[in-house]
């Protein structure tokens, strides 16, 4: 919409506004009930518990309600940043997300780009459907599978390692293996899949750039980081930003399933202590302080990413 | 030394042949262009000179070299394409340079090739500026600045004029001559363009449905189209056709017999399609010339000339003819005339021209 359209619309009283959107709704209804499941899901699922994010500041028993417990301030958050365990599970959250960023971001691209490469189709799509089946198992089953596969006496990996002589070792309880596991398997699991989105774009390239480049001379490989990758840099863009997005949101079912006290050290994020203060202790109020705590500093993240990446590319989210 | 030579040139994607056995001679700095009905080939046809497209059967030379195995980088050729196919990420000048870099030009001279192709096509002041933000004709200008930064042996262009509009066509078909006689390097131009084949030739090649069917100079194709569809493809409006029959005298359409040029001895009796352009018509008698009764039924003013709609007979015919600052004089006529010499006779079932 054009400046003019905006001041002219400005300009109109409140009864004109009002008939032009009913006029609009008139008009559009269709769109609207298109819409309509999705507003109903966010209200009920997302805004309507946002309601009882105040027994963050609240002393909340189960048995006064959300009404009646007394407001407390910040009491809850002084409480979470005087508890190690806390501070232990901020900065888990950040090492986690930060290195699954490092390794696990770049992985689809370059899935992409080696797929792009193939000429064989059938070679392709084979080797297409194996990296993506990983990403319909359910959490518990890839948790069994990495489980099993890091078992110090049956596990493949320690009988890789006993072909070399080496010890066994029992991987899942040394917290300096957690991470490696944990993104490695994150990795393995999601990496495939998320090359689709890479694939279309790669798709959308206007296929005489490369011919152009073939006839002037390029080879596969500049081809590939003078025309490919450039292609897909906002869309590249657009992932990043939606990953730092949710550089909060660690797969903490995979967690859970995953750590134990052994390794809590290196293991426990938020979520995980959300899940074990507010659903094993009971502890609805500082359980809900750190969920809050994680969503405002994940609406910073997301905030950030995009206003610094609509500075430097001229791509953003919105 | 030929600049391209097409030798017997076959092309078939599976079982489906596009391309029959194409013959061409293309000379060192003559400008050809391929013009047909879209989907006979052209681009098939050029892709394949460009090394973009395999050669299924047939011999391609590029300065007498046989290239039919050489990738498209030892081609020594430059293409320039329909979309113009600009990278979008990159400005005026590094688009220009791409070619060079890849080659690995040194900086300096690449720096100064761009300087002076730019000044060429108009560009200097453009060179920061990304693609998207050029206009269309500024677009097709630096595509054929990337070709020609080249120094290629040869141009090849694929319509590289029908994404703008008729009045910058016309502008970059006269620019696109202009180079052509300052950098004197051979091109190979396709398009679907009956007016760009006329004007920027100097050798049209007129395909259909895979087969050359005729090459020739633009007048000669003009004046002397070897059959049929040659005749009703260039030229605009399209010459008039008309069923007849060769006599002693002439040939004959619906009892009015046309003098014809030529010896016609040895075709009477023959079925023809008589064919007349719409321009070889005048309005005075003159010598040599036959009348055609006509009613006419519609003029339409073009400016410095004037279509004529008309029956002849059961035929409906268009004359082209000058306006002389009025149409006045137009909306009464009754009679074209049109010499012997301008009548073209084709075979009626084969659509060759009759050798008279
Ligand atoms: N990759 C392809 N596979 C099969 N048929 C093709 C392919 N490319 C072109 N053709 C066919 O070849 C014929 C000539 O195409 P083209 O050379 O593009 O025509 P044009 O003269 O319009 O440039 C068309 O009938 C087209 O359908
Ligand atoms: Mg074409």
């Amino acid at each position: 919409m054009s400046n003019n359209d905006t001041v002219y619309i400005n300009q109109k009283s409140f009864k004109e506004k009002l008939v032009w959107l009913l006029d609009h709704f008139k008009r559009e209804w269709q769109i609207y009930v298109m819409l309509a499941p999705m507003i109903i899901w966010f209200l009920v699922f997302l805004y309507k518990p946002m309601y009882g994010l105040q027994i963050a500041f609240k002393d909340y028993s189960i048995f006064r309600g959300i009404e009646a417990s007394p407001w407390v301030g910040l009491e809850h958050f002084n409480d979470l940043f005087s508890n190690s365990q806390f501070l232990r599970a901020i900065k888990n959250t950040f090492l986690i997300s930060f290195y699954s960023l490092i390794f696990g971001f770049p992985v689809p691209i370059l899935l992409a780009l080696m797929f792009n490469e193939i000429i064989n189709a059938v070679f392709k799509r084979s080797a297409q459907t194996i990296v993506y089946l990983p990403h319909f198992i359910s959490t518990v089953i890839i948790a069994g599978i990495v489980i099993t596969a890091f078992s110090p006496s049956a596990g493949i990996v320690n009988t890789v390692l006993s072909w070399f002589g080496l010890d066994s070792v029992y991987f899942l309880t040394k917290a300096e293996w957690f991470r490696p596991i944990f993104i490695g398997s994150g990795i393995w699991q999601e990496a495939g899949f998320s090359s689709i989105i890479f694939l279309a774009a790669i798709a959308g390239v206007n296929p005489s750039l490369y011919e152009s480049a073939v006839v002037d001379g390029a080879s596969r490989w500049q081809m590939m980081w003078k025309i490919t990758l450039p292609s897909i840099l906002p869309t590249i863009i657009i992932m990043l930003i939606i990953r730092i997005g949710n550089l909060m949101e660690v797969g903490f079912e995979l967690i859970i399933l995953l750590y134990q006290p052994a390794t809590y050290e290196t293991a426990d994020v938020i979520n995980t202590y959300i899940y074990r203060q507010g659903l094993q202790s009971g502890q609805y109020d500082l359980a809900a302080a750190a969920g809050f705590f994680n969503a405002v500093v994940a609406f910073v993240l997301v905030m950030a990413a995009n206003s610094i990446s609509k500075r430097f590319s001229r791509t953003s989210l919105w | 030394m030929s600049g391209v030579l097409l030798q017997n040139i076959v092309k078939a994607y599976g079982a489906a042949q596009v391309v029959h056995g194409i013959n061409l001679t293309v000379q060192e700095k003559e400008f050809v262009v391929l013009v047909g009905p879209s989907g006979c080939g052209k681009s098939t046809t050029l892709r394949m000179i460009a090394g973009l497209e395999e050669i299924t059967e047939g011999q391609l030379s590029i300065y007498g070299k046989v290239v039919n195995r050489i990738a498209p980088k030892d081609r020594d050729v430059a293409m320039v394409f329909q979309n113009y196919a600009l990278y979008p990420h990159l400005n005026v000048a590094d688009n220009m340079a791409f070619g060079l870099r890849i080659r690995k030009m040194p900086k300096p001279e690449i720096k100064q090739q761009i300087k002076n192709v730019a000044e060429i096509l108009e560009l200097t002041d453009y060179l920061e500026r990304r693609p998207a933000d050029l206009s269309g004709g500024q677009r097709q200008r630096v595509a054929m600045g990337r070709a020609i930064v080249r120094h290629p042996k040869v141009f090849l262009f694929d319509e590289p004029l029908s994404n703008l509009d008729a009045k910058l066509r016309t502008q970059m078909r006269a620019e696109i001559r202009r180079l052509h006689n300052r950098l004197g390097v051979t091109s190979i131009y396709v398009t679907h363009d009956q007016v760009e084949a006329m004007t920027l030739a100097d050798r049209i090649v007129v395909m259909n449905d895979g087969r050359i069917e005729q090459v020739g100079t633009p007048m000669e194709l003009f004046m002397n189209p070897a059959n049929i569809f040659v005749a009703g493809f260039l030229g605009s409006p399209p010459m008039n056709q008309m069923p007849g029959t060769v006599t002693e005298k002439g040939v004959e359409i619906d009892g009015i017999i046309i003098a014809v040029s030529g010896n016609l001895s040895a075709q009477v009796g023959r079925k023809v399609i008589v064919g007349i352009r719409p321009e070889h018509v005048s309005l005075q008698k003159e010598k040599g010339t036959t009348a055609l009764p006509i009613n006419l039924d519609l003029v339409e003013p073009l400016g410095s000339e004037a279509l004529l709609h008309a029956q002849f007979g059961a035929h409906q015919l268009v004359f082209k003819t000058e306006t002389q600052g009025s149409i006045d004089h137009l909306s009464d006529v009754s009679e074209v005339y049109v010499h012997a010499s301008m009548v073209k006779l084709f075979d009626a079932e084969t659509g060759e021209a009759l050798p008279l």
